[in-house]
Parts: structure tokens; C-alpha cells; sequence
């Protein structure tokens, strides 16, 4: 456990003196982010006008709480997205050699993904989460059933996240082709999680998708709790679908750490790029 | 043509032989994705129709093709900037910038040969993306065909010409992910590809005015859904073709100098 923490705590610093107060992350943690939630809410704006769409989806009919809702899905989708970011970077380590001495060290394969992930999370996504606490108060548009349920929000979304990282990790073992995994899990991230349209709007195979990724679980609970005012008994369904999928992502991540890791001992992959 | 047409076949080379389908897949997933968000909009949110603000201030009531169109244009734009402004950071990150400033080629014709390049592989994204939208049931109507010819001349010539002072701007500061992101998210807010810029606050419209791709998208979408004659759509064309000249010839200026930086600060880009 302590070796572990030891572990925890490198990578936090660092993912710290690398990614804190950088570029990169003003840019694409709070700027694009927003650009891109105005660009929607627009491009939405019309179909919401139309005549019965507030019978269709109550939400219409209040501009403020469409935004709320359109920007909770960008909130979410930036975390998430963060970690598709942060896999991107860990394969720099394959370039610049790094990847097989930490390969060589007796420290936790398990450890190492999700300290990655995690730790890259909180140096990114801070930014752009006190944004939009800090938006969401000062436009009135929070509604919680009681405080404990920011942390529930929180927790909904740290979690499956962090998971996932690890997961993303965990794949680049063996594919050295980063950037496609950047592509395929750009837009199609945000088309099958529900980030731009409520769930109803997407067909049932789309839906049926989207549930493997946990962002789509996520994103319910997070809009569930902060916008909508439910507790932890509307919501405890997808608490614990959200419990499973992120324990089934961890597993799958030993799982492929372990074959992965043969792998590259066999074939001496970790230096190739 | 000496310089062109070799920078074309090279690289239609390196697109066949490396990373083909990562470019492929992922410019054809955001025209796609675009148009497929708009569509489970309009049918699930809007019954089949969009509020009647969207008639006045797009100048039509076609909710759809106005943003099949667009995301057309958005796919055409996005790749044509990235291969454009980023050929010569390329050159430079893989060793080659300081033999191009050695060679007796000038920077144009390399960079239309780029361009050219480009336009070739993108024209084929775009018809797999308009087929894709046909598939779900877009109907575009018949364009007029010489107006059609006309715009996308001028949307080239106006994409090309803000590609070139952004590869100035990529080689001196030895930086590309961060301008050509913030260029798109911008550019996708303000000139129009998914909704009417009129929805804009008035300064922004003008942001987007001063961006050659705002008056392209305007021709463009006169010429395939209004079936606009040439006469109707000229002013547009003209704004877009002496916008994208003017960004064309001060890009051609600040290569120069953007070289000079770029050598003088070495190879890490």
C-alpha cells in the first residue's frame, strides 16, 4: 500500500510540473469547452423553437435550464475527455523511452494507470469544474435535493472517470497508433453518451452503446442530482450500474496490464513507436 | 508547376501509405456526427420542424440541409487548414524546413501543391458524408450549378488564404495543436456552420464577417438550397475572394520572417 501511495505521489508531481498552469490546458479545459457549448446550445436553439418541442422536452421551454443541461454534458464530457487527453500524453512515454524503465521498476502496474489518470484529472479538469460551479450558482440554475449530493455528483463523476482512465491506459500497451484512439474517442464520445441531447432523442442501438461507456451513466447522475434535484434514492440504480461498470473496467485493466505487459516482454514493444 | 504537381503526387504518397485511415475516419466522423445530432434533434425535439426565428434568420426553413451543408463545408475547411497550415511545422518536425529554404522552390506553388493535395482527398470525405446524410433522408435540392462551381472556387481560394498566415504563425512559435483547435472552435461558433450567425451578439457577427469562410458558407448555401443564380450570390463571392486574397498575400508576407524564426530557434517543434 505504501509503495503504491509512493507511486500515487510521483505521478502527482508529476503530472503537476507538467500539465499545471500550461497552455494546453487553459485552451482545451475552459476555452474550446466553452466555444463549443455556445456552438451548441446555437445549433440546438431552432429544433428547441419549434412548435410542441416544450411537450416533447419540458426543459424547452426555460432557455436557462437548457443551457444548465447542455453544460452539465459539457462539464462531464471534459473530465472524460481529459483522460482520452492524458492517454494521449502517456504515450509520449513510448517515444521518449520512459514508458519501459517504468515497465522495469517493481512498482505497481495497477498503481501506475490509475495515478496517471487520476492525477492528470485533477491537474486538468479543476479549471473547467470551478467554472462551472462557479456559472451554475451564479445563474441560479442548481438545484439540489440537499448539499451531500454535490458530493454524490462528485464522486459519479471522479470515479467511472478515473476508471477509465486507467482503462485508456491500459489499452495504449498495445497500440502505438495514439492518435486514433484521440479520433475515435473524440466525437463519437459525445454523440453516444447523451452530452448534446437528452436521452430520449437517440435511437435504442445508440442508447444500448453508449451504456458501456460510463460517461453515459455519469452524466445522468450528474444532471440528476445538480439540475433536477433528486437524492441518492432516485438515483440508486444508476449509482450501482455506475459501481459495476467502473469495478468491470478496473478488472479489464489488470487483465490487459497482465497480457499486455507479456507481450511487450516478448516482443520488446515498449520502445517502438 | 514544377513545384506544385511533385508536392502533390508526394503527398498522395505518404496519404496512401501511412495514416490514411486515421485522417479518413476521423473528418468523416465529425461531418457525420454533425449532421446525425441535428437530424435526432429535428425529429425527436423539434417533431419534424424548427422554430420560426430559424426561417428569417438563416433564409431558409430547411433546418436540415442548412446544416448538412454546413457540416460539409465545416469537413472541407478543418482538412484543408490542417494539411495547408500545417505543411511546412511538418517539414520542420521531421528535418526538411531548412532544406525547403535551400531548394530554389517558392513557398506558393508548394503550398497550392499541398493544397491541391488536400482538395483531392477531401472532395472524396465530403461526397461519403453527403451520401451518408442522403442515406437518413436529407433531401438537397437540385444547385445551380455554375453558382455551386463559383463558391466552392471561392471557399477554396478563402480556406487556402487563412491557411497560410496560420503556418506562419505554427512555424514561429513552433506550435500547432493549440492554434488549429482554437481556430475551429472558433471558427465553428462564428461563421455560421451549424446555425445562423444572426443568433450571434452583434460583435461577434462581425468577427465572423472578417473570416472569409463566413461569406463562402452564405454562397455556398445559396447555391445548393436556394438554387441562387450567379448575379444573386456575387456580393458574397467577391467579400469571400478579396478576404481570402488579403489573408492569402499577408501570410505570404509573414512566411518569410516566420522562417527566420523558426531556424533560428532550431529543431524542436
Amino acid at each position: 500500500m505504501r509503495a503504491a501511495l509512493r507511486v500515487f505521489a510521483a505521478e502527482g508531481l508529476k503530472q503537476h510540473r507538467r500539465i499545471f498552469g500550461s497552455k494546453l490546458v487553459v485552451f482545451s479545459m475552459l476555452l474550446w469547452p466553452v466555444l463549443t457549448l455556445a456552438t451548441t446550445y446555437y445549433t440546438v436553439l431552432p429544433v428547441t423553437e419549434a412548435p410542441g418541442a416544450a411537450e416533447r422536452w419540458p426543459l424547452v421551454a426555460q432557455p436557462g435550464r437548457l443551457l444548465a443541461f447542455l453544460a452539465a454534458g459539457a462539464l462531464a464530457y471534459t473530465f472524460f475527455f481529459s483522460l482520452v487527453q492524458s492517454a494521449w500524453h502517456f504515450s509520449w512515454e513510448r517515444i521518449s523511452g520512459t514508458l519501459e524503465a517504468m515497465f522495469l521498476t517493481p512498482a505497481s502496474r495497477m498503481a501506475l494507470v490509475l495515478a496517471n489518470g487520476s492525477s492528470a484529472l485533477v491537474q486538468n479538469a479543476w479549471l473547467f469544474g470551478c467554472f462551472g460551479l462557479a456559472a451554475a450558482v451564479a445563474t441560479g440554475t442548481l438545484h439540489l435535493a440537499h448539499p451531500g449530493m454535490l458530493a454524490v455528483a462528485a464522486l459519479a463523476l471522479l470515479v467511472p472517470a478515473v476508471a477509465w482512465g486507467a482503462f485508456l491506459n491500459s489499452l495504449l500497451m498495445f497500440s502505438r497508433d495514439s492518435a486514433f484512439l484521440y479520433t475515435l474517442l473524440d466525437d463519437p464520445l459525445w454523440f453516444i453518451a447523451g452530452v448534446r441531447l437528452p436521452l430520449f432523442a437517440l435511437p435504442v442501438w445508440i442508447k444500448a452503446i453508449g451504456l458501456v461507456f460510463p460517461l453515459t451513466t455519469s452524466l445522468v447522475v450528474l444532471r440528476g442530482a445538480l439540475l433536477d434535484g433528486k437524492d441518492v434514492g432516485d438515483l440508486a440504480g444508476h449509482l450501482t450500474f455506475l459501481a459495476v461498470l467502473s469495478a468491470v473496467l478496473l478488472g479489464a485493466t489488470a487483465l490487459l496490464l497482465r497480457v499486455g505487459e507479456r507481450h511487450a516482454q516478448r516482443t520488446g514493444s515498449l520502445q517502438l513507436f | 508547376m514544377a513545384t506544385a504537381l511533385p508536392t502533390l503526387r508526394r503527398n498522395w504518397l505518404v496519404t496512401m501509405r501511412a495514416y490514411q485511415w486515421t485522417y479518413f475516419v476521423g473528418t468523416l466522423a465529425t461531418g457525420i456526427l454533425t449532421v446525425g445530432l441535428a437530424y435526432l434533434a429535428f425529429h425527436a425535439i423539434g417533431g419534424g420542424r424548427a422554430g420560426g426565428g430559424f426561417a428569417a434568420a438563416a433564409g431558409t426553413a430547411d433546418y436540415l440541409g442548412y446544416v448538412t451543408v454546413g457540416a460539409a463545408a465545416s469537413m472541407f475547411t478543418v482538412r484543408m487548414v490542417l494539411w495547408v497550415a500545417k505543411a511546412q511545422i511538418t517539414e520542420q518536425r521531421e528535418g526538411t524546413l531548412e532544406s525547403q529554404v535551400l531548394a530554389p522552390a517558392r513557398r506558393l506553388p508548394y503550398l497550392v501543391g499541398v493544397g491541391l493535395q488536400a482538395l483531392t482527398t477531401t472532395v472524396v470525405e465530403v461526397v461519403v458524408m453527403l451520401a451518408f446524410a442522403i442515406m437518413i433522408g436529407v433531401r438537397l435540392p437540385a444547385p445551380d450549378p455554375v453558382t455551386l462551381l463559383a463558391a466552392f472556387v471561392a471557399a477554396s481560394v478563402a480556406v487556402f488564404g487563412i491557411s497560410v498566415p496560420l503556418s506562419a504563425i505554427m512555424i514561429s512559435v513552433g506550435e500547432a495543436h493549440i492554434t488549429q483547435n482554437t481556430l475551429f472552435v472558433a471558427m465553428g461558433l462564428l461563421c455560421g456552420f451549424t446555425f445562423p450567425p444572426a443568433y450571434l451578439p452583434d460583435p461577434l457577427r462581425w468577427l465572423g464577417e472578417a473570416l472569409p469562410v463566413t461569406s463562402a458558407l452564405r454562397a455556398l448555401r445559396a447555391a445548393t438550397l436556394d438554387h441562387a443564380p450567379l448575379s444573386v450570390a456575387a456580393p458574397d463571392l467577391l467579400l469571400c475572394l478579396a478576404l481570402g486574397l488579403a489573408y492569402l498575400a499577408v501570410g505570404l508576407r509573414l512566411l518569410g520572417p516566420a522562417e527566420r524564426i523558426a531556424i533560428q530557434r532550431g529543431g524542436s517543434a
